[in-house]
């Protein structure tokens, strides 16, 4: 019975506890709502082709890109945004489950960064370029890593060729143009993943985390450049 | 396994959030972490790159503070939901304690829920637990998409297909949204505390 009565105590500890931790009246982190902003249905639409790509998603897709383009035609900054996501949009309906996997995750990229842009208050010109910048860079990284595929599948005549996604109209000029290291990385990242597939599990477990310790080197390298960067700019 | 120190008086449980790929289970915990950041003061881990085939798993530790003297820390777990990650699966449920298996609500997702849950099944038993021991809860995800006009599976068929032998709680939910994420985490919390609560005494 005393039993009884302490595990219910504790029980009840718990769920007070969580309830406390989390109540659901906490504030929302996003900056703005999206309740009667322009780039509502665009997401609601961008969600859609998360999980089905038709011609008819990726036609809403598209339509609604323009649509938001007309709204923002002074902004040149979310113009280019629009132009990215556009570009990869046609990539994407042109070869739909034969895209590239990584163009869903770079549209998600370019989309979410959009929104931030658009959406934050006060967010200085500067800060908004860079965002710019590195999705501009992960546009040109899908275009090689789609034209490598396309390399290394030797793919048959001109005509059958998948399109790779096109560039969009304008491209901020500090892109950087040099491309070749970049295209032989991305050679070998995809040699790694052929052997990786060949490999037996444990094996391809081992590799993996050789990998992810790769990773996370790379990004506290990273990390102490960016730290470095802001102790000399103070 | 939950790591339970009698001495220092730390109690550590493993849940892990399954199911089939692009069900939301990232998304259960990307609203957890958005919304109650400043209460948990934790960081969510997540780990997905290199191209399209890698290790990829999501990792929320929650403090949940001390109860009756001991320090209770929950660590949120999702595993990838594609076929093709089944080591990364298995791996990532060794010394689970708690699991909240994550049901796409989307009609055409009803064969891929079907063989999530057997292949949790399957992964469990590899490590000698059973799926209908373990503390375990049901969520139908995508809830929110039946106000859009996109067929979903009834809730009886999801309750048919999957808990019908288990008769585990389950919630029906928007991951997106946030409808019901906070209860499937704390149903699955307190009963996985319960669960342990016997070696505390």
């Amino acid at each position: 019975m005393a039993q009884e009565r302490e595990e219910d105590n504790f029980r009840s500890q718990v769920e007070d506890r969580l309830d406390h931790l989390f109540k659901e009246d906490a504030p929302e982190e996003e900056p703005v709502g999206l309740v009667e902003h322009p780039l509502k249905n665009l997401k609601a639409v961008l969600l859609s082709v998360d999980w089905e790509i038709t011609d008819s998603t990726m036609d809403s897709l598209l339509n609604e890109i323009k649509n938001v383009e007309y709204v923002y035609s002074e902004d040149k900054i979310i113009l280019t945004f629009l132009q990215l996501l556009g570009s990869i949009g046609r990539y994407v309906k042109a070869n739909k489950s034969k895209a590239h996997p990584e163009a869903t995750r770079v549209i998600n990229s370019v989309y979410e960064a959009l929104e931030k842009v658009a959406l934050t208050r006060g967010m200085p010109r500067a800060e908004k370029e860079k965002m710019l910048l590195d999705e501009v860079g992960k546009f040109k990284k899908l275009k090689e890593q789609v034209v490598l595929r396309k390399t290394e599948r030797k793919e048959p005549p001109a005509a059958e060729v998948t399109p790779a996604p096109p560039a969009p109209a304008r491209e901020p000029k500090e892109v950087p143009a040099a491309e070749t290291p970049a295209r032989e990385e991305e050679r070998e990242k995809s040699f790694e993943a052929a052997r990786f597939a060949q490999m037996p599990p444990h094996e391809a477990f081992a590799y993996a985390l050789e990998e992810i310790k790769d990773m996370i080197r790379a990004e506290f390298r990273a990390l102490r450049a960016e730290i470095k960067l802001w102790r000399e700019s103070k | 396994m939950a790591i339970i120190n009698l001495k220092k008086k730390e109690v550590q449980a493993k849940i892990v959030y399954y199911g089939p790929g692009r069900g939301g289970k990232t998304t259960n915990l990307e609203y957890i972490y958005k919304k109650f950041r400043t209460r948990i003061q934790t960081e969510m881990v997540t780990i997905k790159t290199h191209g399209d085939r890698t290790l990829f798993f999501d990792f929320l530790p929650i403090e949940i503070g001390k109860i009756k003297g001991y320090d209770i820390r929950i660590q949120l777990y999702t595993v990838p939901g594609q076929v093709k990650y089944e080591s990364t699966r298995r791996l990532v449920l060794r010394g689970v304690d708690g699991i909240v298996f994550v049901a796409d609500s989307l009609a055409v997702r009803r064969k891929e829920n079907v063989l999530s849950l057997k292949s949790l099944a399957d992964n469990l038993a590899s490590y000698k637990k059973s799926i209908l021991k373990i503390p375990l809860v049901f969520q139908y995800n995508k809830r929110d998409l039946l106000e859009e006009g996109i067929p979903l599976l009834p809730v009886e068929w999801l309750e048919k297909d999957l808990n019908a032998k288990l008769k585990a709680p389950s919630f029906e939910a928007s991951a997106l949204k946030g409808p019901n994420v906070v209860q499937t985490m704390k149903k699955i919390i307190i009963m996985t505390i319960d669960s342990l609560r016997k070696d505390l005494t």
